[in-house]
């Protein structure tokens, strides 16, 4: 496995008496799209939660590119290089699809109050390069004809593609995705899927909780299992999914193959 | 005063100016960081006993102690923002509601430091009459003479005051108009949204309201100063949460998300308020005069609510944008 990107160790998080994570450790290797599976109430998006410092850890550490950022808040996290997109996408309704783009920007000299007023030409100057990037990723996302448009008015699955825009407007060296196929027809699926690959192959590295295993299967290059708030396996897809365990938890019971003139075995 | 005399349209004029200021200061918290600080009158009256203390007690010339006030009004923004910044809206709202009357009962108990009750008439003690007015009154003058011998004609102070007034009131909201258009402004939109999307985004939220709520304060605590200049004298009674609640009718009534309706609001909100003076022909003169100023709050209580079931989006509001859910 190429250096890893992303270290967990020891994750520990109980909300009262539910533990959601328990020395939950596992890696994610840089360049790579890594899946995150496991029955629901196995963890993941309370992970994802921790991971982007959204909720703090009871116990463990998390080492993103070599620094320790466990504790850190979240939007410290985001500025890192690690963002996340969430399942029920968050756009922000009451701004138009350009505005949602654009606020992603980073190192903006503009969103400084004093630089805001006094220094004219050099925000005018970020704003142009940031426009520029937004209006590739409307591109990109096939939005842009949509971008004067509030973000409330979108349909589910352009606000997904949204949101997805909004994370690469950061330029992440990481980014957690929660359920990206979840609610999403298949025509849609696939243009994410690709989005996905694209992704990747431009350097980021990807992170990704899904349930559809054809996806899981197809996309990733490494599965990570958690299942009650443990990480139960990790390794190649096909390895996962000959895993006794990892089926046992997660993926079903193999019915065996009848035999030719015999009734089909009950499941 | 009746309808056709000009001092009354000046005077209304200054109120106007001094609420358009007022309520930009609400703007900036509310509006644009969507923060419901319901205790915005606290930032008047400190900004005002402090200016007054330090003049009539200390002599400080009139400047300093302006700049020392606006500070103070900074400070309690500051002082407040720390707790209050990590509550949720309705408990901010609680919160700065109680920030707001904590500073009216300190100001009402503490009769050595802020002349109690009396409030700024009793600044030097019983016996004495404090006024903190001169040095502004005499600015005043000063620049009517100067306008009177540009012009050729005689300037009333109250129409220098109004120009002032509303000079100043133009530049902030040029000021903050230019900033509402930043990506500054962007970021504070997307805080006052939805503050989770815009830390995954890398923004620090708990700063961005910070500035506002400063912001808002600095705004509210020259509201403050200009209305003790204007009307020469004040008292606790005077910063009451109902003051507050004009600047949100005047939002409201103008468009809560249209930083140019704020001067419409406040002009249509002063024509109300000054207004119902004239209330006193038949069957309205039925009822004492003294009864008649409650018809004021009865009045502006009303518009509230026809306000939000008829026209929620204010004069200039965008009704469509105020349909989207969060």
């Amino acid at each position: 496995m190429s250096p890893a990107l992303l270290e967990v160790d020891g994750l520990d998080k109980a909300f009262g008496g539910v533990v959601a994570l328990s020395r939950a450790t596992f890696a994610v290797a840089e360049g790579s799209i890594t899946a995150l599976i496991g029955p629901n109430g196995a963890g993941k998006t309370t992970a994802f939660n921790v991971i982007s410092g959204f909720l703090r850890p009871d116990a463990g550490t998390i080492r993103f590119a070599g620094w320790r950022i466990d504790g850190w808040r979240g939007d410290a996290v985001a500025r890192a290089g690690l963002v996340r997109a969430f399942q029920a996408p968050r756009v922000l309704t009451r701004m138009s699809v350009l505005d949602n783009l654009l606020l992603a920007a980073q190192r903006h000299p503009g969103e400084r109050l004093f630089t805001a007023l006094v220094a004219r030409g050099r925000v005018a100057r970020r704003e142009r390069e940031v426009r520029r990037r937004a209006d590739a990723l409307l591109d990109l996302l096939r939005l842009a004809p949509l971008a004067g448009d509030y973000a409330g008015t979108l349909s589910g699955g352009q606000r997904k593609l949204l949101e997805l825009g909004r994370a690469l407007m950061v330029e992440p060296r990481l980014i957690l995705l929660d359920e990206p196929m979840a609610g999403v027809a298949p025509v849609l699926g696939l243009q994410l899927l690709d989005h996905i690959r694209q992704i990747r192959d431009r350097g980021t590295t990807v992170l990704v909780i899904e349930h559809d295993m054809d996806v899981v299967m197809s996309l990733s290059d490494r599965v990570i299992v958690m299942d009650e708030g443990r990480v139960i396996a990790a390794g190649a897809p096909d390895a996962i999914q000959r895993d006794e365990r990892v089926i046992e938890a997660y993926l079903g019971r193999l019915a065996p193959l009848p035999a030719a003139g015999s009734p089909p075995a009950a499941p | 005063m009746d309808v056709l005399n000009p001092a009354f349209w000046t005077f209304m004029a200054v109120i106007a100016g001094i609420y358009v200021i007022l309520s930009l200061g609400l703007y900036v918290q509310f509006s644009m960081a969507g923060l419901p600080n319901f205790g915005h009158v606290a930032f008047m009256a400190v900004a005002a006993y402090t200016m007054a203390i330090l003049v009539v007690r200390l002599g400080l010339p009139l400047p300093l102690a302006s700049a020392l006030a606006l500070a103070a009004a900074v400070a309690l923004g500051l002082v407040l923002g720390v707790p209050a910044l990590r509550l949720r809206a309705d408990y901010l709202a609680i919160a700065t509601v109680a920030g707001g009357e904590m500073v009216r009962y300190l100001a009402m108990n503490f009769p050595g430091l802020t002349g109690g009750p009396l409030g700024s008439i009793g600044l030097l003690g019983p016996g004495d009459i404090a006024t903190y007015n001169d040095g502004w009154l005499r600015m005043l003058n000063g620049l009517a003479a100067r306008a009177a011998a540009l012009l050729g004609r005689p300037v009333a102070r109250d129409l220098v005051m109004a120009a002032l007034v509303w000079g100043l009131a133009l530049l902030c909201l040029g000021v903050f108009w230019r900033l509402e258009r930043s990506p500054w402004g962007r970021v504070l939109r997307a805080v006052r949204e939805d503050e989770v999307a815009a830390a995954s985004v890398g923004k620090n939220v708990f700063a961005f309201k910070f500035q506002a709520l400063v912001l808002g304060a600095l705004l509210g605590g020259l509201a403050g100063l200009l209305l003790a200049w204007q009307i020469g004298v004040f008292a606790p009674d005077d910063y009451q949460p109902t003051l507050t609640f004009y600047a949100y009718l005047i939002l409201i009534l103008g468009g809560m998300n249209r930083l140019w309706a704020i001067p419409v609001g406040a002009v249509l909100f002063s024509l109300l308020y000054t207004g119902t003076r004239f209330l006193d022909f038949y069957p309205l003169s039925l009822i004492d005069s003294g009864s008649r100023a409650f018809l004021r709050l009865f009045l502006v209580g009303l518009l509230l609510v026809l306000f939000m079931a008829l026209r929620p989006q204010g004069m200039l509001g965008n009704r469509r944008e105020l349909l989207l859910e969060r």
